[in-house]
């Protein structure tokens, strides 16, 4: 299995929960919050948040809008999707592996 | 509680997250967890700040290495076309024209893309984009090799039997197998457009055919008057890789763009 985005140490899978929560549209950081929980059943810090965005800003993965209010929006970039696309095809792949291994070692 | 917290992030954080970050601490109240968090989270703002810099410069080189590609695959893939098709129009009597430098040109320029273009499919096909890069690099030495010889010694053998025209003719292969090989690999990754790839796929295939066919001399056997049909697959093969090549190139310059679904 690949890594899930390279280079981003713990905050690795904090960040794919993001790119995955940004893939439907841009979404400000209290979205993403919400998004990532509902999806996850687990909340998100928002320390852990803003140190994923900013790893993923500082690679091209997401950009930032301008802000309404204080909120400010982020929204996936051409590079970001397909980074995403291609972590969640490995993904999807060991998932199909490790399924295929668990039905040949069933009694 | 909640200005104390932010106070724990180094000023150039607080800078440029601060008033997004005090907002969404608004939003509501605040546990032990969030607080054991935000601490954690501040603590590495400020060891992860300080290489910050080295972060932004290997982004840049990323984008950087993406236009530079996409930008040489579009000139390549034109000169490459211009430069085949107005030689084999124009038959100068020494055997070189003006549009052989184009067709160098192409292929420096399709070798600076494969180089530009390859970080996505490298990772996970770094045998087949290196050989992709080796055998094209190989050929484009040899294209050079060929096209001094025919400036030098026309139709005159260069190396053993081999004219320098036919020297140059390997070097071609080189280039147009590496292409197919970097096709391959891009459209198993899918990092760039596949109907792209597969067009480019396609096209460096005919022309491989073409040129092992040619070079072996079967055609005339299978088909008997084959200058016909040998024209056409070239042509259609010469079309196809290089409108695989420039749209490849077309589809990396868009990348730097947002997605339209994030728009």
């Amino acid at each position: 299995m690949e890594a899930k985005v390279p280079e981003f140490g713990r905050f690795a899978e904090p960040s794919l929960l993001i790119l995955v929560s940004l893939s439907d549209g841009p979404k400000h950081g209290y979205a993403i919050m919400q998004d990532v929980e509902q999806g996850t059943g687990r909340p998100m810090g928002a320390g852990t948040l803003y140190a994923a965005l900013a790893r993923l800003e500082e690679r091209g993965l997401v950009e930032p809008l301008t802000p309404v209010d204080r909120r400010r929006p982020y929204r996936l970039t051409a590079v970001g999707a397909t980074m995403l696309a291609e972590q969640l095809r490995g993904l999807s792949e060991f998932a199909q592996r490790g399924l295929r291994q668990l039905g040949d070692t069933r009694p | 509680m909640k200005s104390l917290l932010i106070r724990c992030y180094p000023a150039r954080w607080r800078h440029r997250y601060g008033d997004e970050f005090a907002a969404i601490l608004d939003e509501r109240p605040l546990g032990p967890f969030d607080v054991a968090d935000i601490l954690l989270a501040a603590i590495d703002a400020h060891l992860h700040l300080r290489g910050i810099d080295a972060a932004s410069h290997q982004t840049r080189g990323f984008m950087m290495s993406l236009r530079i590609g996409g930008s040489a695959a579009i000139l390549g893939g034109v000169l490459f076309l211009a430069g085949l098709v107005a030689s084999s129009i124009d038959h100068s009597e020494d055997g070189t024209s003006p549009w052989t430098a184009f067709l160098l040109a192409g292929t420096a320029a399709l070798l600076l893309a494969l180089i530009g273009l390859s970080s996505f499919q490298a990772r996970r096909h770094p045998r087949l984009i290196w050989t992709a890069f080796a055998v094209p690099a190989l050929g484009t030495a040899v294209s050079c090799v060929g096209i001094v010889g025919m400036a030098v010694l026309g139709d005159r053998p260069l190396v053993g039997d081999f004219s320098p025209w036919e020297i140059w003719v390997f070097g071609v292969f080189g280039t147009v197998l590496g292409s197919a090989l970097f096709a391959v690999a891009t459209y198993q990754t899918r990092a760039l457009s596949r109907r792209a790839a597969a067009l480019l796929a396609t096209g460096s295939i005919v022309l491989v055919a073409v040129l092992v066919v040619g070079l072996t001399g079967i055609v005339p056997a299978l088909v008997g008057d084959a200058g016909v049909v040998t024209s056409v697959l070239i042509l259609a093969g010469l079309l196809a890789f290089s409108t695989g090549w420039i749209a490849l190139g077309w589809t990396a310059l868009r990348l730097e763009r947002p997605t339209a679904a994030a728009a």
